[in-house]
This record gives structure tokens, C-alpha cells and sequence, in this order.
């Protein structure tokens, strides 16, 4: 079969070279604009003076950094398998008499090679951090590609054991703990209520790393290997339907697919059902279904929480407070977490469209409705965002008002994040110096993004100017916010009634 | 039911309706008027239709030639009216999601405006045997199981048009003679009754009128003529 896929393939010699030099020197190109940009960074970060609230090292939060890349490694790995196998592969190759551990050995070390080719390019990234010499960087690279494989060996080991679906809440818990509990500690230290962490995790020189790790990561690696036979027919098979629709979703850029991909096992019913006695109209019980399916996800408490220490951290952490855009940026990336788990019920009404048409309301009346629970769930997580920021600040009321004013912005964008249409990948493409660009994807996927990303130019406008921000500001903020955001909303309002 | 010339108080109206999916047609043309208290049964094999007019009677498809209006108004599902008015049980199961099935009913019926809603809800589990697992999520049932939970979301809140796709279909003996008995009910008091049908006992019960769906005619036959009709079919 291989051979007669070859034939049809065009596979020549001098057809692999010029696929292995295309991304030779797409790699190389994407590591030379990375290593520009951060050293770039640095240099920015060397010319500004200090600036007063930052108590965590850079080294610190880089230690959290890594910690919560090695907890979300584990949790995605935890979700999709990490072993499986297609539902093509699991009817057609697993019932033969033969060998298991032989036919799903090449599954094992693609994955494990795809593990750490991804850790050796976060461990590139984080050796470009700091100051980049050829050593340090050769030692990241090294560092990050035994990490990667050493986790997909250990979750491939703990699959076979039966603890497939263990490993995921549990790196969930650690990832959310860890960052909220940073930002807690950070904002303390600020406030000079305790020692800041001022180093991150020493290694030690890291000399000693090798010698231990490679064995340890090899010895997982045929422990996987050896457990492969015990893994059931069935849990590949679904495993591997999802790991199909998460690659199938990476490939087209559907985020909202891969989220969907990634949400996790079967729900379990829950313990208290709710009555809905309050619930007397149509548009309560919309809210009201919104909020069971928000308070019953896995995991959209803990992506709120990390969506909130993500910006705090940053106003913490030596150096990068001195960069406005930056912070800037880490308050859209934490806030556009926050949009995203407070949508997940109308992402989840995108999926079934049915579900809209079960109240008497029209498409324009759902979306609005929609709307309510992710403005309650953004008016939290910023008024706590603010606050955080501001206690280290010494202006806790002026940030709090201020981060609590784009709560409108980040609702809508959850809304029209969630309700965007599906992509169109036969619209024109632009030619850009990366290649072909489809613009009416990039457009369709920045839906949502777009809306809070202008209602937080007031935010960005604060951190420009520095200090406390003035009420005027705070006011400018709060109607230009609602302004944007109910056009982001009327917008999807108006696209849906059109549609049906 | 009429023959479609009476149509001053039809609830739906049907008016050289051609359905269909892009632009091949599904049948020949529909033409219907249905009154309320009424119930129209539509019949016809495998593939003759029968789902897709009620799709685009619903306005759930888009029409490829013709009318078809509810309440003197083109149908438009769009409207919070009409689905204040209108229930419909097709082939697309549709649940709130991370609900139990009596919570789903409960929520349902609050959004309707019903005020007793525990009782109705409770009276409709029992209704469609589903007491043992209401407390599940939908995820969790069977499909039998998850058919009587569209058919019991259909009965716990008022409609002045239910439209059922195949309603008998993945349900046993027992509770396809009870659904006959409860749609008839619905009908006579006062709601209009649409539905699709293989099951001639269903038919017999409920159907005041049939459309009998073909690729040359869709035409109406009486009830005692649509029994021998579907055993052609």
C-alpha cells in the first residue's frame, strides 16, 4: 500500500530536498525575526528606567511560565490520547492478529518526535529571553526537546496504565493554581506585605541535567513502548476521532473547532439539578441555561482565574512593566481567555442552531440576550484584574474603575467571537512576504478580537501615560467601551436575523 | 383540513409550494390549507419528500417556488412569534446544553410562560416513561430515549401548531398508542396538528386529512384511503 501511495506521490529525491530546504528556511527565517524582536525587547527593557511595583524577576516568571507550558503540555496531551489511533486504523489494523505494540509503535514515536520538536521551539524562545549565546540557546533547544518527549513518554505511560484522563484535571489544578497563586504573592509583595520570589527555579548550572534526563526520558520511552499492547480498541478509536477533528481544526485555523475538540470527556449530570423557579420569560431562561452550562464547564472557572493573573503577573515582573504595549498585549491575551470561557454557552448554541430556536425570541433577541452572562463573568474578572493591578500600583480605585469600564467591550467580544461565521477558504488571498494570505479567514477569525481590541484603547492609552488614570479617562473608557461593544453585538445581531 | 380554497382562518396555508434542495425539487407541488383543531397527516414511501415539505412548511428551507404562510403571514421562523406559536419535532434533537432531561423540560416550559411548570413537566416524564432517566443529561440516553425528551419538550408548553417529523419513530408499541392518544388530544383542543407517518395506527387516530406526497401529485385523500395508500407506498 505504501509503495502504491508512493507511485501516486510525488517523491522524487530532489522533491524531499526542496520540501526539507522550503522549511529549513522557513525556520530559520521565523528564528532570526524572533531573535530580532526579543532582542529588541531586551534593549527596551535596558534603556527604560525602573519602574516602582515590579517585585518578580524575570527569571520568576519565566520558572511560571514553564510550569504552566509543561501543565498545558500535559493537559492537551492527557486529551488527546496521547496514543491513538484514527477510526480508519482502529476498523482496519487493530482487530489483525497481530502484534499491537508493532502497529501502534509508529504512532508513539510520531508523537513523541512531534512533542519534542515543539519543546525544543519553546525552549528556543526561552533561551532568546534571556541573553542569548550560542551556548544558551543550543542548551534550550536541548533542554525544551528532552522535556517534550520526556512528557509525551510519561502521558503514553500513564495512558497504558488505565490513567488516561487523570493527568488533565490535575495539570489543569496546577496550571490555574500556579498563576493565580503568582499574582496573589506578586500583588502582596508589592503591596509589601511579604518577600517577593525573586529568583526563578535554579537548575543548578543545569551540568547535570543530561546525565539525568536523557536516561529518565528513555527509560519512559520503552516503558511506553512496552505498554502499548494494553491499550483497549475502543478508548484509540476515540481517542483518535478527536485527535483527527483537533488536527483537522489546527489545519483550517478553527480555533473555535479546536476549543470544541479540546473541551474534554463526556459531562457527567449534575449532583443538585436546578429548578428555575425565578425563571418567569424567555430571555431569563436563556441567561439562566447560559449560566448552567458556564458554572457546569471543566474548565472555564480556571481559564477566568488564569485569564486574570495573567495581566497582574505582567505589571509585576521586573522589566516588562516598563512596557506599556506589552502589558498591553498580556491584558488583551488574559482578557481574550476570560471571552472565550464566558462564551462557551454560545459557541456551544453555534454549533446546535436548533437550541436558538427552542425560546420564543428572534435571532437578534438571543444574541443580546447572550450577552448578559459574559458581561457579568467580564465585569468580574476585569474589576478583580484592576484591583490586583491597582493594590500594587498604590491606586487600587483608579485602575479598578478603569479595568472594570471595558467590561462591555470584552462581553461583546465573546459573543461575536462565538457567533462568527464559519470560515470561507474560497474568498481571495493576498500575497504578503509569508506567503498567500486568505483575508476573508484572517477577517472572519479576528471577529470577535476586533471589538476588544479597539474598546481597550483607553486601557492602553493609561498605561501609555503612566500613574493613576484620571476619572475622565475612566469615563472615556466606559462609553467608548459600551459604544464598540454594542456595535460588535448589533453587528452579529444583525448578521444572524439576516441568516435565520 | 381543506382543499385550499377555504383558507379564511386556516392556521398554514400551502400554495403551489415546491421543496426541494437546490434547485431539484423533492415532489410535485403542495398546495394545503390546514385549519385549527385539525391534523393533517402527510404519507408517502422512502424519499418522497414527506421531511422536506415539512422542513419548508416550517421555513426551516427555503421554498423554490410558491407560498406557504402561518397565520395569514409568509412563514418566517425568524420571528419570536412564530416560535412562540409554532413546535416542531424533526429529525435535528435539540437540547440546552449541560441540562438534565427534566431540567431542559422545566427550563422549556418557564421560558413559555407555563405556571404550573413542575406539574407539566412531571406530568410529561411519567407521560413518556421517562421517570427512571430525567435526571440524566441527554448525552447519556439512548436515542429512543432522547425522542420521547423532544416529544415530551413539545408537550409541556403551549403551541397553536406542532409539527412532527416521523413521531412514532424509535418508540415501542405502547407509546406509539399513547402519542396518537396525546397528539389527538392536543388537536382537539384547539392546536393544529402536522405530522409524518409510516405508522397507519398513527395515522388513523390522529389525522382528521392526508396528503398523500408523490413525485407526479401531492394530493389529499380521507383518512379511511390512507391506510390502503400507504400499503401501496
Amino acid at each position: 500500500m505504501r509503495r502504491a501511495e508512493a507511485a501516486l506521490a510525488d517523491t522524487t529525491v530532489w522533491s524531499r530536498l526542496g520540501s526539507a530546504l522550503d522549511a529549513a528556511t522557513t525556520t530559520g527565517v521565523l528564528v532570526a525575526v524572533l531573535g530580532g524582536v526579543l532582542a529588541s525587547l531586551r534593549e527596551d527593557i535596558a534603556a527604560r528606567p525602573p519602574a516602582s511595583g515590579g517585585v518578580l524577576s524575570g527569571a520568576a516568571t519565566g520558572t511560571l511560565l514553564g510550569l504552566v507550558a509543561v501543565a498545558a503540555a500535559v493537559l492537551v496531551l492527557d486529551r488527546l490520547g496521547p496514543v491513538s489511533a484514527t477510526p480508519a486504523a482502529a476498523a482496519w489494523w487493530l482487530p489483525l492478529p497481530a502484534s499491537r505494540r508493532a502497529l501502534l509503535r509508529g504512532e508513539l514515536v510520531r508523537l513523541t518526535a512531534g512533542c519534542a520538536v515543539v519543546g525544543a521551539g519553546l525552549g528556543l524562545v526561552g533561551a532568546l529571553l534571556g541573553e542569548a549565546t550560542p551556548s544558551s540557546v543550543a542548551g534550550g533547544i536541548a533542554a525544551g526537546a528532552v522535556a517534550g518527549a520526556g512528557l509525551a513518554a510519561a502521558t503514553s505511560v500513564l495512558q497504558a496504565r488505565g490513567g488516561a484522563g487523570r493527568a488533565g484535571p490535575v495539570a489543569g489544578t496546577v496550571l490555574v493554581a500556579s498563576a493565580t497563586v503568582a499574582a496573589v504573592l506578586a500583588t502582596a509583595a508589592a503591596r509589601g506585605v511579604l518577600d517577593a520570589p525573586a529568583h526563578g527555579l535554579s537548575l543548578g548550572g543545569g551540568g547535570w541535567a543530561p546525565l539525568v534526563l536523557v536516561p529518565l526520558v528513555a527509560a519512559l520511552g520503552v516503558a511506553a513502548d512496552r505498554g502499548l499492547p494494553r491499550l483497549r480498541t475502543g478508548e484509540l478509536r476515540v481517542l483518535g476521532g478527536t485527535a483527527a477533528y483537533a488536527g483537522a481544526s489546527v489545519l483550517s485555523l478553527d480555533t473555535r473547532d479546536l476549543g470544541r475538540a479540546l473541551a474534554g470527556r463526556r459531562e457527567r449530570a449534575p449532583r443538585r439539578p436546578w429548578t428555575f423557579a425565578a425563571v418567569r420569560s424567555p430571555w431569563q431562561a436563556l441567561v439562566a441555561a447560559d449560566l448552567a452550562t458556564l458554572v457546569r464547564g471543566r474548565w472555564q472557572a480556571g481559564q477566568v482565574l488564569v485569564g486574570i493573573a495573567l495581566p497582574v503577573v505582567a505589571c509585576r515582573t521586573q522589566g516588562l512593566n516598563q512596557l506599556p504595549v506589552v502589558v498591553w498585549l498580556t491584558f488583551l491575551v488574559g482578557w481574550t481567555l476570560v471571552a472565550v470561557a464566558a462564551g462557551h454557552p454560545s459557541r456551544q448554541a453555534q454549533a446546535a442552531p436548533a437550541v436558538d430556536r427552542l425560546l420564543p425570541l428572534g435571532p437578534a433577541q438571543v444574541t443580546w440576550t447572550r450577552a448578559v452572562v459574559p458581561l457579568a463573568v467580564a465585569a468580574v474578572a476585569c474589576t478583580l484584574t484592576g484591583l490586583l493591578v491597582g493594590l500594587g500600583s498604590g491606586a487600587p480605585g483608579s485602575w479598578t474603575a478603569l479595568a472594570a469600564a471595558g467590561a462591555a467591550g470584552w462581553a461583546a467580544a465573546a459573543v461575536r467571537g462565538a457567533y462568527r461565521p464559519e470560515l470561507d477558504w474560497a474568498g481571495p488571498v493576498m500575497a504578503t512576504p509569508m506567503g498567500a494570505v486568505p483575508v476573508g479567514v484572517a477577517a472572519t477569525l479576528l471577529q470577535g478580537l476586533d471589538v476588544a481590541l479597539v474598546a481597550s484603547v483607553p486601557l492602553l492609552v493609561a498605561l501609555l501615560v503612566g500613574g493613576a488614570p484620571s476619572a475622565s479617562l475612566v469615563g472615556v473608557q466606559l462609553l467608548w467601551a459600551l459604544a464598540v461593544g454594542s456595535g460588535g453585538i448589533a453587528l452579529t445581531a444583525r448578521r444572524r436575523s439576516k441568516a435565520g | 383540513m381543506t382543499d385550499g380554497r377555504d383558507t379564511a382562518v386556516a392556521l398554514l396555508t400551502a400554495t403551489g409550494l415546491v421543496v426541494g434542495h437546490g434547485d431539484s425539487a423533492a415532489c410535485a407541488p403542495v398546495t394545503l390549507a390546514l385549519l385549527p383543531g385539525r391534523a393533517l397527516a402527510v404519507v408517502g414511501p422512502n424519499g418522497a419528500g414527506k421531511s422536506t415539505v415539512l422542513q419548508t412548511l416550517v421555513g426551516l428551507l427555503p421554498a423554490l417556488d410558491g407560498e406557504a404562510e402561518f397565520d395569514g403571514q409568509p412563514v418566517d421562523e425568524r420571528r419570536a412569534q412564530y416560535r412562540r406559536d409554532v413546535v416542531a419535532v424533526l429529525d435535528e434533537d435539540a437540547f440546552f446544553p449541560s441540562l438534565t432531561g427534566r431540567e431542559h423540560l422545566l427550563l422549556t416550559a418557564r421560558g413559555h410562560g407555563v405556571g404550573d411548570a413542575e406539574d407539566v413537566v412531571d406530568r410529561e416524564i411519567a407521560a413518556f416513561g421517562l421517570a427512571e432517566r430525567a435526571d440524566a443529561l441527554p448525552s447519556a440516553l439512548s436515542s429512543g430515549q432522547r425522542r420521547r425528551l423532544a416529544l415530551a419538550a413539545a408537550f409541556v408548553r403551549p403551541a397553536r401548531l406542532m409539527v412532527l417529523d416521523e413521531p412514532e419513530r424509535r418508540l415501542d408499541a405502547a407509546m406509539r398508542t399513547t402519542l396518537a392518544e396525546r397528539l389527538a388530544t392536543r388537536r382537539d383542543d384547539g392546536a393544529a396538528v402536522l405530522f409524518a407517518s409510516h405508522d397507519a395506527a398513527v395515522v388513523a387516530a390522529v389525522a382528521d386529512d392526508v396528503l398523500l406526497v408523490g413525485d407526479e401529485e401531492c394530493r389529499l385523500l380521507p383518512p379511511d384511503a390512507a391506510a390502503a395508500a400507504m400499503e401501496r407506498s
